[in-house]
């Protein structure tokens, strides 16, 4: 706290004590400079700058439902979007090569050409977010991604009556 | 300018300097018996989903994972506030935060990784830049900054002022990320417990072993929390018989001289 104090400490007087610097050992001087950390924090800073300009560029409004193309800002027909939508009750349609469905949401319907076949657990009657452009009308999606709910329901044998009374024609249930 | 602190200086026998007790070793029982159990719900008892199949199964690592994260976290943000608070400025409440920000980081990378896994079995990708998993990949990236900044050397009060400020910034965050799925459109689904709904839309013996996840994890940081900070008590006290030891010399040094 003071030089008294201090030298109290020690217990001895300032004069006896030498206290010009002396080497410091490689060991010591390694450990006043903590280049792990410096390392990893530099590495947190330019990952954190990513993760920020991605959060601004991608993140917020991560796509628009189908009834807000060309409505919302953001959503203009003719730019890369990403529009999300339920896909339609026997729309999906599979030549070998590229898949084709509807997307429908707020009452208007989008019809989705996607080159390939989507992964996750694509579905009739499943929310999607389809990654693409829409050209003359049509959606031509490169990536599919399968949005599914926050409802969790077990599986139940007694569905599989249901789920044929659905394919023969009743509505998607919302 | 010492590191002293009245915590770890005083002299203590080796027998305790050990980080477990009756209690931890007791707790350790409790958990691995929760963690028996939640495997056996998790992975055999409770229902596939009718949607998801049997990947809703990563669920009960997943959930549990976040939440813990944000407890840890949390936990983080008030012990650094009470270390600023308390003119004492105990050492023990600084150790007490970074241990809980280690285990908080542990956790967050379970529920990235189980949570990337299920994203690639349900949604058809490992990844994607939506806000939950933008604000969550932020919030992974701060705590390890925070972690680091604690990694980086000078006293222990040094360390302990720079980290507890940036932990109270840093706990920020957290409504953020929980927020996001209601905030923005977002490809990750709203919480199905803690969200804005009033009722569950779940299924029974799914909650229930979603809920005992949430116990069985609780447990399991807590466990990690005493011994980790307990092993940060004996780290500072390295480094003050270090000094110790320096002082000694230089003292005999300066004696030899004297003489």
């Amino acid at each position: 706290m003071n030089q008294i104090g201090n030298d109290d400490e020690i217990g001895t007087s300032a004069d006896s004590l030498d206290l010009s610097p002396r080497p410091v050992s490689a060991r010591q001087r390694r450990k006043r400079r903590p280049w792990p950390a410096i390392i990893v924090l530099l590495l947190v800073v330019v990952s954190g700058g990513v993760v920020l300009t991605k959060f601004l560029t991608s993140a917020i409004d991560y796509y628009c439902n189908v009834n807000e193309i060309g409505t919302k800002s953001g959503c203009e027909p003719g730019r890369r979007l990403r529009i999300q939508g339920v896909v339609d009750e026997g729309s999906v349609k599979n030549d070998g090569v590229n898949t084709k469905f509807d997307i429908s949401f707020g009452g208007e319907t989008l019809p989705v050409t996607y080159d390939g076949e989507p992964g996750g657990i694509f579905k009739e009657c499943i929310p999607v977010v389809v990654h693409g452009i829409l050209t003359d009308g049509i959606f031509l999606g490169d990536r599919v991604e399968v949005k599914h709910s926050n409802e969790y329901e077990a599986e139940n044998p007694d569905r599989v009556d249901d789920e044929a009374s659905t394919a023969e024609g009743t509505a998607c249930l919302q | 300018m010492t590191t002293t602190d009245t915590n770890t200086s005083t002299n203590s026998s080796p027998r305790d300097r050990v980080t477990g007790t009756p209690f931890t070793r007791g707790l350790g029982v409790v958990i691995l018996a929760g963690m028996t159990l939640l495997i056996i719900l998790g992975i055999f008892v409770s229902p596939a989903d009718v949607n998801q199949g049997e990947s809703v199964r990563i669920m009960y690592a997943h959930v549990p994972g976040a939440w813990l994260a944000y407890l840890a976290f949390v936990v983080t943000g008030i012990s650094s506030a009470a270390y600023l608070w308390k003119r004492t400025r105990s050492l023990t409440w600084d150790r007490i935060a970074g241990a809980s920000a280690e285990v908080g980081v542990l956790f967050m990378g379970i529920s990235l990784v189980t949570g990337s896994l299920w994203g690639r079995i349900t949604w058809g990708t490992y990844w994607t830049w939506d806000a939950r998993l933008t604000t969550t990949a932020f919030l992974f990236v701060t705590y390890i900054g925070y972690l680091a900044v604690r990694g980086l050397g000078g006293t222990h009060q040094q360390r302990a002022r720079r980290s507890a400020v940036l932990a109270l910034l840093a706990v920020l965050e957290i409504p953020l990320v929980h927020f996001s799925v209601q905030l923005w459109n977002t490809l990750h689904q709203e919480a199905s417990v803690a969200g804005r709904g009033t009722d569950v839309e779940m299924d029974g013996l799914m909650l229930f072993t979603l809920f005992l996840g949430v116990a069985v994890f609780t447990l399991m940081y807590v466990w990690l929390l005493l011994h980790r900070q307990r092993s940060l008590a004996l780290d500072d006290m390295l480094d003050d018989s270090g000094l110790d030891n320096a002082l000694t010399a230089r003292r005999a040094e300066a004696q030899g001289v004297a003489r």
